[in-house]
């Protein structure tokens, strides 16, 4: 097990730049998930790790080594691959075994190490099919098996549940999530999924254009996004935005007033609040939004609903049980507590 | 229902005339040609039943045309799969994208010329006294080489003739095929600790197996045709040493003796011969 150090890491194809100055330290035993949107630079990061991607500049560490220049082979890591990369004419215990026979360990070793990773991953009965007779769920677990026999320094996930139908995915994630804490291997996981990322992750690297926008426990990122983008990206719902004039201790536009959660300075902020930190309020609040309900989406266990209020629209969620109908007058009052505050021009979060 | 099951026939039914009458008129021809006794001299015949096939059986220049013609194939079957297999993997390997489309022209080439045209361009080439090839063992040594008056030279000469034309070829379809594999297995293999050569004998030759076994069966049907080339270059010779199957049936039937009904059951020989050898070599390799 190792530590992994990326030290300004760019990469550039051409003179097309798409990772710049790259910092990012992973302690040992940690459970990093780099978590963006398509194109935003993950995979590429995970690549360069893995040395399956040139390095165009800066140090990479795994251990406390250089191994800018090492063979993918020579860098203790694992991957599993998004596409399962199986070996399609290997049978699968062919396929978990290939790099312990390229490394030269001997039989009787192998079928030592063989045993526990296959019942681990429950894969005897398929031992000796080909990737082919598997169904999408059991090829991954092939590809996890084939990663774990190496008993890698770290893993890496490129993507690894996004193949799969929503139950399978749900069920490998835990699993993943059990295999961590059994072998406890530095792992990177790479994702577009919120919930995997919030659910695995140590710490979350959320990534946007090649840049770390927010690094932090699941929790941190949740809570105090940093930027509007962060905000905007983890939740769902997600986050509803207003563009409002700082000035007084009020926050206010056309169609809305409201007192400042905190001192602000004048100028022009962005306000996010979640859907379910707004509660619809009697006549006769103080503070409270006067709007009318545009659309109403039955949830199961909640009911998200679409206000207009003037030119702003936006959403709160609301026990399933409330019937409102469309058109209807409606007052919502926004928890103070829960404001996230940004600065209009840079995306930052302003107070605390 | 019954539109639905005729259509078939109406689609097969042209195509099928066209083969029976090119291909079984022809066989069926010979067959009953190599019964009698026919020769190009005289019109009448009669029919000495497997007189022929006997006697071929006693023959030693039929004979060695069989061992020849193994001998052939054996040799540029594996020579042109080898070349193939190889060339393709060094451009995968070392060569830029530009410098594999410049490549994978230049290889097409040689297989575009008419086999008889590449025959006469390096029949020259191996002249012993005005050819290029020879040139430098003429200008260092004096001598004249004459490689095409050796049994095994001549062989070899020109099966170099055969692989050059279709060992090219082959490493642009191998090379086209590398391309067209998913890319995350061999990154995988990387990751398993394979090294260079180890890649393409455990991941990607594997995965090409079924394509690169037609390739195979492509190139032994095509080396049984070899008659243009072996006419040109060497007529059989040195003595009987290129002589292979359809040279022999040739030189009986039309040059030496007029033996029609004699190289006709060579024919018939050859052909069931491969049909055979092709029907089981093809379903062993694809189990």
């Amino acid at each position: 097990m190792a530590t992994v150090e990326c030290r300004n890491l760019c990469k550039s194809y051409g003179s097309h730049e798409v990772i710049r100055n790259f910092n990012l330290s992973i302690s040992d035993h940690e459970f990093i998930v780099f978590l963006g949107p398509s194109g935003c630079g993950k995979s590429t990061i995970l690549r360069m790790v893995a040395g399956l991607e040139e390095i165009t500049g800066g140090d990479l560490f795994i251990g406390g080594a250089r191994v800018n220049d090492r063979d993918p082979g020579d860098r203790g890591i694992a991957m599993v691959f998004q596409n399962y990369a199986l070996y399609p004419h290997m049978s699968v215990r062919e396929n978990i075994t290939f790099a312990l026979e390229r490394a030269g360990t001997s039989r009787d070793e192998i079928r030592r190490r063989l045993d526990p990773v296959v019942e681990t991953l429950g894969l005897d009965i398929y031992l000796g099919r080909k990737p082919t007779e598997l169904s999408g769920g059991q090829q991954q677990r092939v590809a996890i098996a084939r990663a774990m026999i190496k008993t890698p320094e770290v893993f890496l996930f490129d993507e690894p549940l996004s193949n799969l139908d929503a139950k399978l995915r749900g069920h490998l994630r835990v699993e993943i999530a059990r295999l961590h804490r059994a072998l406890n291997t530095t792992s990177v996981y790479v994702t577009h999924d919120q919930l995997e990322a919030m659910t695995l992750a140590d710490r979350i690297v959320l990534m946007n254009q090649g840049r770390i926008e927010q690094m932090g426990t699941p929790e941190e990122i949740y809570s105090r996004p940093a930027t509007v983008f962060t905000a905007g990206f983890i939740g769902t719902p997600s986050m509803n935005f207003f563009s409002l004039d700082a000035g007084e201790g009020r926050l206010r536009n056309a169609d809305i007033d409201l007192a400042a959660p905190f001192p602000l300075r004048a100028g022009k902020v962005t306000l996010g609040i979640r859907p379910g930190a707004i509660r619809l309020v009697p006549e006769g609040t103080p503070d409270a939004i006067a709007a009318t309900v545009e659309r109403d989406e039955f949830h199961g266990d909640m009911r998200l609903i679409s206000l207009n209020a003037g030119a702003e629209s936006f959403m709160v969620s609301v026990p399933a049980a409330t019937r409102l109908s469309e058109g209807e007058r409606v007052l919502a009052h926004l928890d103070p507590a829960s404001l996230h505050v940004f600065d209009a021009e840079s995306g930052q979060r302003l107070g605390d | 229902m019954r539109v639905g099951r005729s259509l078939p026939y109406v689609f097969l039914g042209p195509a099928l005339l066209v083969l029976v009458i090119l291909a079984a008129v022809p066989t069926l021809y010979a067959v009953n040609l190599s019964l009698q006794n026919r020769t190009l001299s005289a019109p009448q015949a009669e029919y000495v039943w497997l007189a022929n096939y006997l006697k071929l059986f006693s023959d030693d220049r039929f004979l060695n045309a069989l061992w020849v013609s193994l001998k052939w194939e054996v040799l540029t079957v594996s020579a042109t799969m080898a070349v193939g297999i190889g060339l393709a993997i060094a451009m995968f390997e070392a060569a830029t994208r530009r410098w594999r489309m410049i490549l994978s022209v230049l290889f097409i080439i040689p297989v575009l010329l008419p086999r008889v045209c590449a025959a006469f361009v390096w029949k020259f080439s191996f002249h012993p006294l005005y050819g290029a090839v020879t040139w430098p063992v003429r200008a260092l040594t004096g001598q004249t080489p004459d490689v095409l008056a050796h049994p095994w030279g001549a062989m070899l000469t020109v099966a170099f003739v055969d692989v050059w034309q279709w060992g090219l070829f082959f490493a642009v379809i191998i090379l086209k095929l590398m391309e067209a594999l998913p890319p995350q297995p061999i990154e995988a293999a990387r990751i398993d600790k394979a090294k260079g050569w180890e890649i393409h004998r455990f991941v990607t030759l594997p995965m090409l197996k079924l394509p690169l076994i037609s390739l195979l069966l492509v190139k032994a049907i095509e080396s049984l045709r070899s008659f243009d080339l072996v006419y040109v270059m060497t007529r059989g010779g040195p003595g009987v040493s290129t002589e292979t199957l359809d040279m022999y049936a040739y030189s009986q039937g039309f040059i030496e003796a007029g033996n029609i009904s004699y190289a006709s059951s060579m024919a018939v020989i050859m052909m069931v011969l491969t049909v055979i050898l092709f029907t089981s070599i093809w379903k062993r390799l694809n189990k």
